[in-house]
């Protein structure tokens, strides 16, 4: 266990790395913005909306760069602890957080929403629903056979996944080329290019109530990771937690996916990163988990908008970028507090 | 005091009857062995006990209460469970594994807090393992390993403890170690021990420790014979039950009288029958 030094240390690098990381993101990009600038427009804030001369600087800080720095945080956040929790859960360093169905599924909604509707709420509202549906799924095949609840359970969101893998092809290959067949595989790639200050609050929610229902159960996830039989016997209701565990996992998971599309990798390398720095108790590393895969997709989704002119999908960065920082860490730590 | 009474325990796993009418008691501070072959319905058994199977019939009483009306929280303040050989999990340190033993007491919603800490590592500090605080609990050998989870059975707190074959991998030396340690936390504590054991010996042991001591035989999903060790462990029911012949032997060390019990070979009729 970590001693209450090292614990302060890394609650207060949890709080001020991001905030630092969202401040630097607000002077990256095309339209050059000095400190000054910034800083007086921070500090203004609406005042300056009303002068002409500065309205382009106030829109870019405050409709463009600051709610995609937060989106970017937020959904790096859900990826992470989702994907960190389950990986607990479930006892299995494999999983991820999209690992019950729900990113599958929600990209199937997302499918369904740009082919039938085209306007952001519809797409936002059916990738939702289908990732949670997604994941219902997985639970009931889970239920069918229940003498290794975990190992059914994992089966069955491969099983799911891979039905709503299949359902999107067919969408992809039903779309009109031209027009929808572009959307639907950049939407699946991942980008956060169209995020706006209500599309962060639309998101916030699910994913705010997912990570506190995921932090106040972590300690249970520690017992939990010791096996159904061992975990019953300390005293947890091992089904009640599991499926809470289930249930804010994907809430949180579904309010990320639905606004940003696929990103893979984050739910999954984030909390064996973390695990490496911190060790593997979830009181310490889900929070961690959060704050450092938040980071994580603030410093790529600052990449994918500024290394080249066009933009780079996240969901590419996020594997090429994550590959080699992994190996990095794994080779520092040489995978100490890992399996 | 009555700490655990079971009445007319049975369970099924599909049609095969695995349990068939179990009944016993276990005073405070005694220790009851139930001594069986593989596949007899020891750890059967004790899952019942433990709240992990639910039996189809009969009912289990601990301190009083009946088992099927506790919540899981409330069940592990009373008993505690120490299995033969833990599964696979992340490697948490030594402190974190025996802190889980006080999840029972923190609720659904939040974390062991600084008491609990303090207790686990009273709790360490009683096997004698306070140096292996920090390190990796699944590096830890079989022996160290089962010590830390008996320091997590001590963390919990609860009156009776429940033992699946502490000892069954484990060399000569970690063997006693465990057993002594199991025999100090019963006469330190007073509390009660339910113990499956494929060692009739380890019954003996705790005889010439000075705890009150029950052994019963267990084939078939059903009590042999129950009593003292000297007199379930003989020659006549090790042949009934078990189909085995036995030598006992007796010997002192100082003013302990020392009982142990020999396999010889098979009783004519007896013999293993491989292909």
């Amino acid at each position: 266990m970590l001693n209450k030094r090292y614990l302060k240390v890394l609650t207060s690098a949890c709080i001020i790395l991001p905030v630092v990381f969202i401040l630097i993101s607000l002077f990256i990009g095309r339209y050059d913005l000095g400190i000054k600038d910034i800083f007086t427009i921070l500090v203004n804030g609406q005042n300056w909306s009303l002068d002409p001369e500065h309205a382009i600087e106030y829109s870019l800080v405050y409709e463009i760069r600051l709610p995609r720095a937060l989106l970017a945080f937020i959904v790096g956040g859900a990826l992470s602890i989702s994907g960190g929790a389950l990986q607990g859960m479930f006892r299995n360093p494999l999983v991820d957080s999209g690992m019950l169905g729900v990113s599958a599924g929600a990209g199937f909604g997302a499918c369904l929403g740009i082919i039938f509707f085209h306007n952001n709420f519809m797409i936002y509202t059916l990738a939702f629903l289908f990732g949670i549906i997604a994941v219902l799924l997985s639970f009931i095949i889970g239920k069918i056979y229940d003498s290794a609840p975990t190992v059914t359970l994992v089966l069955g969101g491969v099983v799911i996944s891979a039905i709503f893998s299949a359902l999107i092809s067919f969408m992809k290959y039903v779309a009109d080329p031209l027009e929808k067949l572009p959307t639907i595989t950049f939407w699946l790639m991942g980008s956060l290019s169209r995020a706006n200050f209500q599309d962060t609050a639309i998101a916030l929610i699910p994913i705010a109530v997912g990570a506190l229902g995921i932090m106040l159960v972590r300690w249970q996830i520690n017992v939990l990771s010791l096996g159904d039989r061992e975990a019953g016997t300390l005293g947890v209701n091992t089904g009640l937690c599991r499926a809470i565990v289930i249930v804010c996992t994907s809430i949180a998971t579904a309010g990320a996916v639905c606004v940003s599309g696929t990103i893979g990798w984050v739910g999954l390398i984030i909390p064996h990163i973390v695990r490496m720095i911190v060790g593997n108790d979830n009181r310490v590393l889900l929070p961690v988990c959060l704050s450092v895969g938040g980071c994580f997709l603030l410093i790529v989704d600052l990449i994918a908008r500024s290394i080249v002119s066009t933009e780079i999908p996240l969901g590419v960065l996020t594997a090429m970028v994550g590959g080699p920082f992994f190996i990095v860490i794994l080779k520092r730590t040489k995978g100490g507090g890992s399996w | 005091m009555t700490v655990l009474q079971v009445e007319n325990l049975s369970f099924s796993y599909q049609e095969k009857k695995v349990l068939n009418g179990v009944s016993f008691s276990v005073e405070q501070g005694e220790i009851f062995c139930v001594f069986g072959s593989n596949g007899c319905g020891k750890t059967t058994m004790l899952d019942c006990i433990l709240g992990l199977n639910k039996s189809e019939g009969g009912n289990v009483f601990i301190d009083g209460d009946n088992l099927l009306e506790m919540s899981p929280a409330r069940k592990a303040q009373k008993i505690a469970y120490v299995s033969q050989k833990s599964d696979r999990t992340f490697p948490y340190s030594v402190l974190e594994i025996v802190l889980m033993g006080r999840t029972a007491y923190s609720g659904m919603f939040s974390s062991p807090g600084q008491d609990d800490v303090e207790v686990a590592e009273k709790a360490l500090s009683s096997v004698g393992m306070s140096n292996f605080r920090d390190r990796v609990y699944t590096k830890l050998s079989g022996g160290e390993a089962q010590l830390v989870k008996i320091a997590r059975a001590i963390a919990q707190d609860t009156k009776l403890i429940i033992f699946d074959e502490p000892t069954s991998h484990l060399d000569f030396r970690h063997e006693l170690n465990v057993i002594k340690y199991i025999a100090k936390i019963i006469r330190d504590k007073n509390i009660s021990v339910v113990m499956a054991t494929h060692f009739p010996n380890h019954a003996y042991f705790f005889e010439s420790y000075g705890l009150p001591t029950r052994v019963a035989l267990m084939e078939n999903g059903m009590f042999g014979a129950v009593g003292l060790p000297s007199e379930v462990l003989n020659r006549e029911n090790m042949a009934d039950i078990f189909k085995i012949r036995t030598k006992n032997f007796r010997d002192c060390e100082g003013d302990r009288v020392l009982n142990f019990v020999v396999p010889i070979d098979f009783c004519a009729g007896g013999e293993w029958q491989s292909e």
